[in-house]
């Protein structure tokens, strides 16, 4: 159903991605995780390689949970399928596009 | 023979309200009717008698001044007496004032802008009825709004978080969550307004929103605050009136306005309690002497009195309860707490002050909420308490993922599994959109191209549209000060207060730098 109103509705997004110029917004969810109360929002490039979106960006955020240890093998979700991202892959190679969440889940 | 002059003929009052009010109204002549009222139809709801509309009120301009001006000389008595007599020091606890940061930053603002729109609505509604019934909210709201800032602006010489609040009001990430909702209403058309505001802010929730911040203030020793809800509380039965007045008036009109109605309660029941979100918190969380839990509130003044009460009535209609209803029931017993463990992780970057529950504050929560606190919250709290023994109380140190309706942290859960975030996706034109819920989702693809236009406070950042990219940038864009947010305990309220409350002189308060 669309806008009822008295003239043209037709306005842009506030967050599309142009505005973000080479980079993309991505969010983080930690999933089973209560101590992040709500997934993460990162501005990252979309060429940026998977080691250093997780060196740069997630671990550093990361780190404000106590039991958060790097090294926990994990299982990762893009759109409601699991993949398995290397250190070298760009963002936009393993098909993260903007404003997309990717879910991490720790494997007890 | 003198013929005594014919007394002058009284009008009863009911003729005198329409002398004063209808009488005014009168056809255009050389102009068509919908040329004077533009902005009646669009919204598709037809109106066939303007003149059916009844103001159970029957009030005139002249006794709503005298009403009106006799409460506000016992309301300005009671300040100056506050004031005079240091009334702040009497309060519970300084971190009381947590939820009048709030009210003030989140709850006033929202005043004026109905101010705005009732006064738009006085303007632009045919019938004169609705007009003078506009008027009168619309002189209300703005007398509302100038009442809170005056009875809380004595807390600003003492207190942090006070100073600043019309600006944050537009800039500040959790303070988006009350205005988004009320631009969404003043943005939508002038019988989606009265939906919104008039009928389901006004009526259906209004208990929910104004009820728990009174009865805060009357428990913690706010004075003031109490005097102004009481000065309100006579204008807020009467919006409630004209709220259901609204409604059944359009309903009356024409059958076809009833889906179009009941679209427009199943919208803004969920847009208005969203907000009421930070309510929830406030009565759980921030009053340092409690009145009644979340659960208890929704419970009263919810439950029982709109559901059993109000859509009973509306059913008359064929309206129903509103869409997602049972969503909202089904959060009653964990909204609060995650809305708290929201504002305790991100106050750094608020104009209120957070801190964690003590033992005494916990038992009351693990008894209020014997089904979920222990087991989901707790445990929280016990790992924050271990943290800041080992030195590092928790702030966030980013940004979180924001619904893009409801503009809240994306911390809400899976109808039924408190421990799965709700993550909703709908993609718009090829981009993709988030929202926490299905009432949220529901809303978005309703109306998307209202939506993707969201001023989401995270997204704007990352723009840099706020200050700058550092956190210091945002916060001093903000109007941040020192004091303003952040921890409660060493906090610069909490340090004056016990200063105040040992010291044997009183003489220097409220003059620390």
């Amino acid at each position: 159903m669309a806008v009822k109103s008295i003239g043209t509705y037709d306005f842009p997004s506030r967050s599309r991605q142009e505005l973000y110029g080479d980079d993309q917004l991505v969010h983080l969810w930690f999933q089973e995780n209560p101590w992040f109360c709500a997934a993460a929002c990162f501005r990252a490039p979309k060429a940026m390689t998977w080691g250093d979106f997780w060196t740069a960006l997630v671990v550093p955020y990361a780190e404000e949970d106590p039991d958060f240890d790097p090294a926990s093998p994990r299982v990762w979700t893009l759109h409601g399928e699991q993949f398995s991202p290397r250190d070298d892959q760009t963002l936009e190679e393993l098909g993260i596009g903007h404003k997309d969440v990717i879910g991490m889940r720790v494997v007890a | 023979m003198t013929i005594a002059p014919k007394a002058p003929r009284k009008l009863t009052m009911k003729q005198r309200y329409e002398a004063l009010t209808r009488d005014l109204d009168w056809d255009p002549s050389y102009v068509a009717r919908e040329d004077v009222f533009p902005h009646t139809e669009f919204e598709g709801i037809r109106i066939h008698d303007w003149s059916k509309w009844e103001d159970p009120f029957r009030l005139t301009v002249d006794a709503y001044t005298k009403y009106q001006a006799e409460k506000d000389k016992r309301l300005y008595a009671v300040l100056d007496g506050f004031a005079q007599s240091q009334g702040h020091l009497s309060l519970t606890e300084a971190s009381y004032l947590n939820a009048m940061k709030l009210f003030l930053q989140g709850v006033t603002p929202l005043e004026y802008q109905a101010h705005r729109n009732f006064a738009y609505l006085a303007r632009h509604l045919n019938g004169p009825g609705p007009r003078f019934a506009a008027l009168c909210q619309s002189i209300d709201e703005m007398r509302h709004t100038q009442t809170e800032i005056h009875t809380l602006s004595n807390y600003n010489k003492y207190y942090g978080g006070f100073h600043n609040y019309l600006e944050q009001h537009d800039r500040v990430w959790y303070l988006s969550v009350p205005k988004s909702f009320f631009d969404d209403a003043l943005s939508a058309g002038p019988f989606e307004f009265l939906i919104a505001i008039g009928f389901s802010f006004e009526y259906l929730l209004t208990n929910l929103l104004f009820v728990p911040f009174m009865s805060g203030a009357s428990f913690n020793g706010d004075l003031p605050t109490m005097t102004f809800g009481f000065s309100a509380q006579s204008d807020e039965s009467r919006h409630m009136t004209l709220g259901l007045e609204a409604i059944k008036f359009l309903l009356e009109q024409d059958e076809a306005n009833v889906p179009i109605v009941q679209a427009w309660i199943d919208k803004w029941f969920w847009r208005g309690y969203r907000v009421t979100g930070l309510v929830a918190q406030m009565l759980d969380y921030m009053l340092p002497r409690k009145v009644m839990s979340w659960k208890e509130a929704f419970e009263l003044y919810f439950e029982e009195q709109m559901m059993k009460g109000l859509f009973e009535d509306l059913a008359f209609y064929g309206i129903t309860p509103p869409r997602h209803v049972e969503d909202a029931i089904g959060e009653k017993e964990i909204l609060s707490h995650q809305v708290y463990w929201v504002l305790y992780q991100f106050s750094h970057a608020a104009a209120f002050t957070t801190s964690v529950p003590d033992e005494e504050h916990q038992q009351w929560l693990a008894e209020t909420y014997p089904d979920t606190f222990e087991r989901y919250y707790k445990p929280l709290w016990d790992k924050e308490r271990k943290n800041i023994e080992a030195g590092g109380r928790h702030f966030v140190r980013g940004l979180p993922q924001l619904c893009q309706v409801c503009q809240i942290p994306m911390a809400f859960t899976e109808p039924g599994d408190p421990t799965t975030i709700c993550q909703r996706e709908s993609v718009h034109k090829g981009e993709t959109f988030q929202t926490c819920s299905n009432g949220c989702q529901w809303i978005f693809e309703r109306e998307p191209e209202k939506y993707v236009q969201a001023w989401l406070p995270v997204h704007q950042i990352y723009q840099g549209n706020c200050g700058g990219p550092t956190l210091p940038d945002v916060l001093q864009w903000y109007g941040l000060e020192d004091g303003d947010g952040g921890e409660y305990k060493g906090s610069l309220d909490d340090r004056n207060w016990t200063q105040w409350h040992d010291a044997a002189d009183h003489s220097h308060i409220g003059s620390e730098a």
